[in-house]
């Protein structure tokens, strides 16, 4: 049996670049070491630390260059807290892309609605960075992104560029005095980017918010297979093996998600 | 099909460890009936109705390393300190991964057809693409010896389940009692090989099919999705979250792989594969500590859901062979019979 068989044996990989976003949370640019990931948006990746351990996190970054990967890390437990100490230079383990990627072929031609919220929005990154790079292939793009405070917002000199070439909405539930932007929770401002007809929302956040907008969204008149939601479970193998990962419906997330439309899947299996 | 008694008939873990294989045979100690690998002075109990481990704990071992690799650990006088490694320093640049695959060839001797059929489930799960490496190369080359059951005990529900017959390709010799005799049914071309070696006493020409044991319980069961969160879960105010049930199950596979390494040489990383149990609270815990399964009763459904609908669904199988294990080693006697099964008629 060849190391290139096993799906456990992780390649190697360089951190190039390490970007504070907001308090909480980093980007790590990591440069594959003598290897090509040949991912899509809303694949995710296993990233290990030595002597810490390994913990799944989405792609960020752009598919279009294959050679790099940026992974936007919050701190919450043992191996994102260790990722924020690493500095370039410093090698990790990678093992990936699995996991089904956000439906391209559905959402060319129609109107796109971005939805994140927290951190969630890393796992949108990367399609957003797609959408971007093939804007004229898409109609309407709307992004909106939610945060809590204004400490939270990652991508924040990103957010012009994207405003460029998508509708950008920010949104803070517990904004400060001098926030010049939209205030609330992103359900409260779902009116003004809900176009109807064919258009695809795609959805990535905790657990409790995603059910609350995938709800909002069907009550405002989309359908269940136009809506598709990036799930989170903390796979252990990334492959099917260790059924940490499944969810109501019995499917798995790492194998047959993250991405799942709300047909495929009901709203108990998204969280509550 | 051949006869023998039973001094010939325990011969063959012996005859199967000559050639090549590590058996692994039913042996009584504690009052309780367990799979061990065999020795020649091992205690064989052919009587036994219930093992409280099964050929799971063989092909998916718990405990099983993955791969090992240098990490740049030192123990401090402060403590333990983990440097990453970076390319400019004396560390390795990649992080070099050293595996072994299992070698060598396993042989069950002596389990029921419950257990055949646990194998089979097992196999649907991590054969599945891509294939799990370290189960593949443990199950390739493997034998069973399949000695049918007469009679369940009180916990036995193989029969409802629809497990009692040995599928083709997990039983190479098919064995049944029949008073003092053991009829000797191999099946496969390895079981020939191994069957041709006992000194048989008798040759009989007819063939010998499945038969279903006696079974206490008639019952059929009906578990889709909505079906197990509707129906009634009793006695679950007594339950421990031991996780018996998990551990006891042939077929729970669900597993947590965690880097281990010991104080005294803390730059030796290995991978472990440990088994994790749907009952415990970290199962379902993600980033953050949202938890998904929160209470008793929502871990208890989830155990059948997986056992029933998500394999039915993901590996077109049922996962719950009916050996009763579940239900004969909970402390608190919580019986999903009650849950899954209703009354025929």
């Amino acid at each position: 049996m060849k190391t290139e068989e096993n799906p456990y044996i992780p390649k190697s990989a360089t951190v190039v670049a390490v970007k504070n976003e907001s308090l909480e949370t980093k980007t790590l640019r990591l440069r594959l070491y003598n290897w090509r990931a040949q991912f899509q948006p809303g694949q995710f990746v296993q990233l290990l630390l030595p002597g810490v351990g390994e913990a799944p996190f989405c792609i960020a970054s752009s598919p279009s260059d294959q050679k790099h990967m940026d992974l936007t890390i919050i701190r919450r437990g043992l191996v994102t807290i260790a990722s924020h100490y690493m500095r370039p230079g410093d090698v990790v383990g990678i093992r990936g892309p699995f996991g089904r990627p956000f439906p391209i072929s559905r959402m060319v031609g129609k109107d796109l609605l971005i939805v994140g919220t927290g951190i969630g929005i890393a796992a949108l990154r990367s399609l957003i960075l797609f959408v971007a790079e093939h804007r004229e292939e898409f109609g309407e793009v709307d992004l909106l992104y939610g945060a809590r405070f204004p400490e939270d917002l990652v991508y924040r000199d990103e957010m012009k560029p994207w405003a460029e070439k998508m509708n950008v909405k920010v949104t803070l539930s517990k904004a400060s005095p001098e926030w010049g932007g939209l205030r609330g929770r992103v359900t409260d401002h779902l009116g003004g980017v809900v176009r109807g007809g064919e258009q695809v929302a795609v959805l990535c956040g905790s657990p409790m918010v995603m059910h609350s907008i995938s709800a909002e969204l069907l009550k405002r008149g989309l359908k269940a297979d136009q809506v598709f939601v990036s799930l989170e479970r903390h796979m252990k193998c990334g492959i099917g093996k260790c059924a940490r990962c499944l969810i109501p419906g019995g499917w798995h997330v790492c194998r047959d998600g993250p991405v799942f439309s709300l047909d495929e899947i009901s709203l108990e299996a998204i969280g509550e | 099909m051949i006869r023998v008694k039973l001094g010939e008939f325990l011969r063959l873990p012996s005859i199967l460890a000559g050639m090549g294989y590590s058996v692994v045979v039913p042996t009584e100690g504690n009052g309780v009936t367990k799979f061990e690998g065999y020795s020649p002075d091992s205690a064989i109990d052919l009587d036994y109705v219930r093992a409280i481990n099964a050929p799971r704990d063989f092909l998916l071992p718990d405990g099983e390393r993955l791969y090992r690799y240098r990490s740049t650990a030192t123990v401090t006088s402060y403590g333990l300190k983990i440097r990453f490694p970076t390319v400019e320093g004396p560390c390795p640049v990649t992080i070099n991964a050293e595996y072994t695959a299992p070698g060598g060839r396993l042989a069950f001797f002596a389990i029921h057809p419950c257990h055949a059929n646990s194998i089979r489930y097992l196999d649907r799960v991590m054969l599945s693409d891509p294939a799990d490496p370290y189960y593949k190369a443990r199950r390739e080359g493997m034998l069973t010896v399949v000695l049918e059951c007469e009679e369940g005990d009180d916990y036995c529900f193989c029969v409802p389940a629809g497990s009692w017959r040995a599928e083709e390709g997990y039983c190479d010799i098919l064995v049944r009692r029949s008073g003092e005799w053991f009829l000797v049914q191999p099946i496969s071309e390895a079981g020939r090989e191994a069957a041709s070696k006992l000194n048989a006493q008798e040759e009989d020409a007819g063939s010998l099919e499945g038969k279903p044991p006696k079974m206490k319980s008639s019952f059929s069961i009906l578990a889709s999705e909505g079906e197990i969160d509707r129906a009634p879960a009793e006695g679950l105010d007594s339950c421990t979250l031991c996780a018996a049930c998990t551990v006891t199950c042939p077929t729970c596979y669900c597993s947590d792989i965690e880097d281990r390494f010991n104080l005294v040489d803390p730059s030796n990383v290995e991978r472990v594969r440990r088994r994790m149990s749907c009952q415990r609270k970290c199962y379902s815990m993600i980033a953050g500590g949202t938890i998904f399964l929160k209470t008793k009763e929502e871990r208890y459904r989830w155990r059948l859901k997986h056992k029933f609908p998500f394999s039915e669904k993901a590996f077109g199988m049922s996962g719950c062979v009916g050996c009763g294990n579940c239900i004969a080693f909970c402390p608190a006697g919580i019986d999903m019979r009650k849950t899954v099964g209703r009354d025929q008629g």
